[in-house]
């Protein structure tokens, strides 16, 4: 009793640490820059009405603002009016702290747009790495050829390198055929995934031999068994494999980084929040976090639509 | 449907030889049998006739054509697997109907979402539908179209294998042990059932087990395999009544043969003090085993020539086998008595054992079966 007690505790508490920047995240996409700084206002922050400094600059009056004001105050000088332009341009830039935050993520920078891209990009870096690995891993599990398990190791031994000991070569490469600032830079390095490869390999060693004569006996080619008989039968795997892979691409920020220079077009997600950084008026951490919830948004929802069959696929019981 | 033949075929496994030249010919529509021990090498063989496995040397001929280099798609056979290998993603309609589509629909037409929509693939999907009713309804699994295979019983699993081999009209079936996953009680009745749909479709079936109750009852002829060879082909009678080699006369029959060693000479057999006359052909001279089936031996009176103690009893209720320590011998004899023999049969006592001269069954020192050139006369008791 007393044990499960300590168990929950340690538990709780590294669910604590583990939560805690999201926690932050969360809480500061909803609070005014002044409660920021002052770290007050709860989780929700006071929602208080705030101005948007910027907002109230960009609608400084100029003269031909106060010339164009004077038909709607009549008898009033030339001071006064813009004193009532200016009171008029706080007012209605005044709101609520998340609508702030939240508006200035979209409307800042193309976050939108960038959303898009990250779908592009992790969308296709996935389907292409299934679409290479599955025939691979098939023909690594089950066909016996020679020098299978030289291939093998080399697989594993790819396992070892880390993608930034090789990202300068491949940008490189990427650079001297013309390729950088396109989807293709983003997308193309990413397409054979070794891990894929190994992960599928495991899972296609425990599907039975007997599975696999029995396609051929029915008149399945080895390319028919891989997409009819080995894919339906892997998906808590590639579920398990579509985890690493899609949270490793769509919150990658080092690659894109590298081989988008300049295009915004072209940015993905985690570039997104980089527009929040060094801004001229100093840091501006609530439209900031308000991106980031934006960007993290898609991956909580899609694991907890699919949580049970995450959870299968990582202790990979998909069959029997 | 055709015929099959297997011609010297070898196989090695790196530096063992599993297959040592197997040689059969099977008719159009005959039911054969592949039994013999665990690892003897009938999984083997089964596969290399289906393709999924490719021999050392030798040749697989089918309806003739010899089919050395075609792929086990191409082979136009059926094959049952021990472990069932049903699709798991797939219901049983769809397992059962693979076979035709893979065959009868074309890559495009096979595309999911577009494909049914193709010209053509409706007319030929009606088809498959009907054909795929048609063998559920055959092997009664019909209200079961809908299901996954993991909803499924062992026995319920067994006849979708069946089905989805059923389901086109293959030159032959085969079939890997498909009943060693059954419980007995359910064994015995898909036993009969498959021997039954043999009869009704005709068709060329191989068969492998290693149950030599299931080849006696099933097969038109049943090959007995050991080590890589083939002892013995012919019809279950014929191979339960006249083995040719000693490991198949041990093998076949439940329970085992009695096996006595004895030595030659002269026409004469002796086994230990005992002396057994006419048995033995006169040149024969040396060690020859002797071997007996339980109901080839009966209870006689105390003063026959082999005498011994009961020492066990096993009571099936319509027989009794009974376990009898020969006197002078090591080891027992198993014998069959009727219940009514069941009050003599009483622990330890004391029984003699006759047995009729043409039961008995020679084989010389190297297990081959030594026959009797002059006639055994009917009746010739030996007691
Ligand atoms: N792919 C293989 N590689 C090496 N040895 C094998 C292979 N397949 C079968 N064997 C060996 O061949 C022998 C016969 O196997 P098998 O045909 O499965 O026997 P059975 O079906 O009669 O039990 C066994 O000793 C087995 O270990
Ligand atoms: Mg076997």
């Amino acid at each position: 009793m007393t044990r499960d007690l300590w168990k929950h505790l340690i538990l709780i508490l590294g669910a604590l640490i583990v939560i805690a920047p999201f926690y932050m995240m969360v809480s500061y996409s909803f609070k005014s820059p002044g409660e920021i700084d002052r770290g007050e206002g709860g989780f929700f922050g006071r929602q208080e009405m705030m101005v948007d400094e910027r907002c109230v600059k960009l609608r400084d009056p100029n003269r031909e603002d106060v010339a164009a004001a004077v038909p709607r105050f009549p008898n009033k000088t030339d001071s006064q009016i813009r004193d009532a332009l200016v009171a008029e341009a706080v007012s209605d830039c005044q709101m609520r702290p998340i609508v702030f935050n939240y508006s200035k993520a979209f409307t800042e920078a193309p976050l939108l747009r960038y959303l898009l891209n990250g779908v592009i990009v992790t969308a296709s870096i996935f389907l292409i790495q299934i679409v290479v690995a599955l025939p691979a891993a098939y023909a690594l599990a089950k066909l016996k050829f020679w020098g299978r398990e030289a291939v093998f190791s080399l697989v594993l031994f790819c396992l070892l390198i880390p993608v930034h000991a090789i990202a300068l070569p491949l940008y490189i490469m990427l650079a001297k055929i013309g390729l950088t600032n396109t989807y293709a830079a983003l997308v193309v390095p990413w397409t054979i995934s070794v891990f894929g490869i190994f992960l599928m390999r495991q899972f296609f060693i425990t599907v039975p031999d007997d599975l696999i004569d029995a396609a051929r006996m029915d008149g399945m080619g080895e390319f028919a068994i891989v997409w009819r008989v080995m894919l339906p039968t892997a998906i808590p795997a590639l579920l398990a494999f579509a985890i690493f892979s899609v949270v490793a691409h769509w919150n990658d920020y080092f690659w894109p980084r590298i081989v988008v220079t300049g295009n915004r077009d072209l940015f993905t997600p985690p570039l997104g929040l980089r527009e929040f950084k060094g801004d001229g008026d100093g840091s501006f951490f609530g439209p900031m976090m308000a991106t980031a919830t934006v960007i993290v948004t898609p991956l909580i929802v899609a694991f907890l639509v699919a949580q049970r069959r995450f959870i299968e696929g990582i202790t990979l019981s998909g069959m029997k | 449907m055709a015929d099959l033949q297997i011609d010297q075929v070898t196989k090695t496994f790196g530096d063992t030889q599993v297959l040592k030249g197997i040689s059969l010919d099977i008719a159009d529509g005959e039911f054969v049998s592949l039994v013999g021990p665990s690892g003897c090498g009938k999984s083997t063989l089964l596969r290399i006739i289906a393709g999924l496995e490719g021999q050392t040397s030798g040749a697989i001929r089918i309806h003739g054509q010899d089919v050395s280099g075609i792929r086990a798609a191409d082979r136009n056979l059926s094959m049952v697997f021990q472990s069932y290998a049903l699709y798991p993603h797939l219901t049983v309609a769809e397992n059962i109907s693979v076979p035709l589509k893979m065959r009868q629909l074309s890559a495009v037409q096979r595309l999911p979402v577009i494909g049914p929509f193709l010209p053509g693939s409706r007319d030929k999907n009606v088809e498959i539908a009907a054909a795929v009713k048609h063998a559920a309804q055959t092997l009664e699994i019909d209200k079961l179209l809908d299901r996954k295979p993991g909803q499924l019983s062992g026995g319920q699993r067994q006849r979708v294998a069946l089905g989805r081999a059923l389901v086109r009209e293959p030159a032959a079936f085969l079939l890997d042990e498909p009943l060693s996953n059954l419980d007995a009680k359910l064994r015995v009745q898909t036993r009969a059932e498959i021997a039954e749909l043999h009869r009704r479709i005709g068709a060329t079936f191989v068969y492998v087990t290693h149950d030599q109750v299931e080849a006696m009852t099933m097969s038109s002829r049943i090959a007995v395999m050991m080590d890589g060879e083939i002892l013995q082909c012919d019809a279950p009678d014929e191979v339960y009544h006249n083995p040719l080699d000693i490991r198949v006369a041990e093998f076949i029959g439940s329970p085992k043969i009695n096996i006595l060693p004895t030595e030659a000479s002269g026409g004469v057999l002796r086994c230990g003090d005992v002396l057994l006359p006419t048995l033995a052909p006169n040149e024969l001279n040396g060690p020859v085993l002797l071997g007996l089936r339980p109901e080839a031996l009966r209870l006689a009176s105390e003063d026959a020539v082999l005498k011994g103690q009961v020492a066990h009893v096993e009571n099936l209720g319509s027989e009794i086998f009974a376990q009898i320590s020969l006197v002078g011998q090591e080891g027992r004899v198993t014998l069959r008595a009727t219940p009514v023999q069941r009050r003599s049969l009483r622990i330890g006592a004391n029984v003699g054992i006759a047995f009729e001269g043409r039961a008995a069954l020679l084989f010389d020192s190297s297990g081959k079966r030594v026959f009797n050139p002059h006639l055994i006369p009917a009746h010739s008791e030996v007691a």
